[in-house]
């Protein structure tokens, strides 16, 4: 009974999560649109609902009933595992994402996580890095200029940021002495990581906007020279994949940066209940995402290799050795 | 000295970031100043100007008579070809075109006919909701044409969407000197 108990529980917060995730990307693409249209004193979506509400949903029922289209030369196998290899891991890695310690709903204590694992850190990087394999084969299997060239710069720009973006993180594991990202949050209880880690936190938040491939290191997809990057060829539901994966590792960057550096949780002054605290914060990062995309230009292809590997590579790197220093 | 100041302040700026930094202050004081957006067709439209060229209209003469002499100068001086005048003889023995027509779908409305006009029968008035599905209603012939509205009183305002324009209206706007398009831009 209780083993059912469990599963059902598991079950259950597997599919709220994924539920969560796919309906996000709404809400998510009507608030840039409107922080774009803002920023650029225009008023964004106005027509469809109440202040454009509804347009998100106009446009997946658009996206929806579109043609299918598939291009003649492209491996079509391929092409047709991209979007999946896109939008899997994202929601993979939320397995291992905690939202706060635990509620008690009927008498039961609910944790507000999937799984405790040891290695969360790991298994976080390890499972986002696949990702990259459907941007990779997208832009490959359509077999068109834009796509593959969207697709190698989106190769070298992955691995370059991978590496600065994992060795940021190993400060905070050496605070925590552990690599659960339960037990990251609650070394910070007192104090956040970014008091100690400034240094890190760069480190990590610049390579997560290269991770997610937003502006200013948006080369994968950049629309004024490469049509549209890697899913030039997609459209329709493939196209929507995409979208979604995007918006998901943006989230999860966002999801990511709180927890390891920004308590989690914990709050300061105001007592809010943890999760809302936690949510607060990850929308603050969602809106400094969006709020840096209309802002910053896109860095040039050099510079970006430049500042991956002769400024964060060095840097992280510093961070370490610097935060072993102060342990010994 | 200071010069030498000034370049180590620039580069404390430049690695903390001040150059971007001042960026993302400017696009957040964008986001909250009023956007310059006129809902059109949903809620606000723009009264044209006295001078606006738009749908062209003919004029009559204190007798009610057709000013237009069917002289065909309009048709002639248009870059288009897009007048069609056939001139006929009436009662009393005057030139008046038996058929005017303008093919409003070709008409770019660079106003020449209006100039060419040595009778001062043809303008372009104010209207410029006319849109169609199908070119073929865009050819006006000689009676529309009397019937169309003639040059805006005022102009330059901006009014309820709902409103009909169509007719001479003298809307009351509170810009009566016109909607300064400036007011909402931020510049800084
Ligand atoms: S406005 Fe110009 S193009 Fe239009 S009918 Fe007159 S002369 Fe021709
Ligand atoms: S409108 Fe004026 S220019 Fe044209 S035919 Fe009549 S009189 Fe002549």
């Amino acid at each position: 009974m209780e083993l059912v108990v469990a599963l059902g529980l598991i079950v259950f917060k597997v599919a709220l999560l994924i539920a969560i995730l796919l309906l996000l990307p709404l809400p998510l693409t009507w608030l840039e649109r409107k922080i774009a249209g803002h920023m650029q004193q225009r008023m964004g979506p106005m027509r469809v609902g109440w202040h454009g509400l509804l347009q998100p949903v106009a446009d997946g029922v658009k996206l929806l009933t579109k043609e299918d289209h598939i291009p003649a030369e492209a491996d079509r196998f391929l092409f047709k595992l991209a979007p999946i290899l896109a939008l899997a891991p994202p929601f993979v890695v939320f397995v291992a994402v905690p939202f706060g310690e635990s509620v008690s709903v009927l008498g039961t204590e609910i944790t507000l996580y999937v799984s405790n694992m040891n290695v969360a850190l790991l298994f976080v990087f390890a499972v986002i890095g696949i990702e990259v394999y459907g941007v990779i084969f997208g832009g490959w299997a359509a077999n068109s200029k834009y796509a593959v060239l969207g697709s190698l710069r989106t190769c070298a720009q992955m691995i370059s940021y991978e590496i600065p973006m994992g060795f940021a993180v190993i400060g905070v594991v050496m605070l925590a002495q552990s690599m659960s990202l339960l037990d990251i949050v609650r070394a910070q209880a007192n104090v956040w990581n970014i008091v100690y880690q400034p240094v890190g936190f760069f480190v990590f938040f610049v390579a997560g906007l290269a991770e997610s491939q937003r502006i200013p290191f948006d080369l994968a997809e950049a629309e004024g020279d490469l049509g549209a990057g890697f899913h030039t060829e997609y459209s329709g539901i493939r196209f929507a994949f995409f979208m979604v994966s995007e918006y998901a590792i943006m989230l999860l960057t966002s999801v990511l940066a709180v927890i390891l550096f920004f308590g989690g949780w914990n709050g300061v002054l105001v007592p809010l209940p943890p999760l809302v605290w936690f949510g607060l914060k990850v929308a603050f990062f969602v809106y400094v995402f969006i709020w840096f995309r209309f802002t910053f230009p896109r860095y040039r292809y050099d510079q970006l290799m430049a500042i991956g590997w002769k400024v964060l590579l060095p840097l992280s790197m510093a961070n370490i050795i610097i935060t072993g220093v102060a342990f010994l | 000295m200071s010069r030498a100041l000034d370049r180590t302040g620039i580069w404390i700026g430049w690695a903390f970031f001040a150059d971007l930094a001042n960026a993302l202050a400017l696009t957040f004081g964008y986001m909250f100043s009023r956007p310059v957006t006129m809902q059109y067709p949903d809620k606000e439209k723009w009264l044209p100007y006295s001078r606006y060229r738009g749908h062209h209209f003919l004029k009559r003469d204190e007798e009610g008579e057709i000013k237009c002499v069917a002289c065909e100068l309009c048709a002639r001086i248009c870059p288009c070809d897009c007048i069609e005048v056939i001139p006929y003889e009436d009662e009393k023995g005057n030139r008046r075109p038996a058929k005017f027509e303008i093919d409003m779908a070709r008409c770019l409305f660079c106003g020449l006919c209006e100039d060419a006009c040595p009778a001062d029968a043809i303008a372009l008035g104010q209207q410029y909701e006319f849109s169609s599905f199908s070119s073929s209603d865009l050819v006006i012939g000689r009676d529309d044409l009397l019937g169309k509205p003639g040059k805006a009183m005022t102009g330059g305002g901006v009014v309820a969407a709902h409103l009909n324009t169509e007719q001479d209206v003298l809307v009351e706007t509170s810009e009566p000197q016109g909607y300064n398009w400036w007011r909402n831009i931020r510049r800084t």
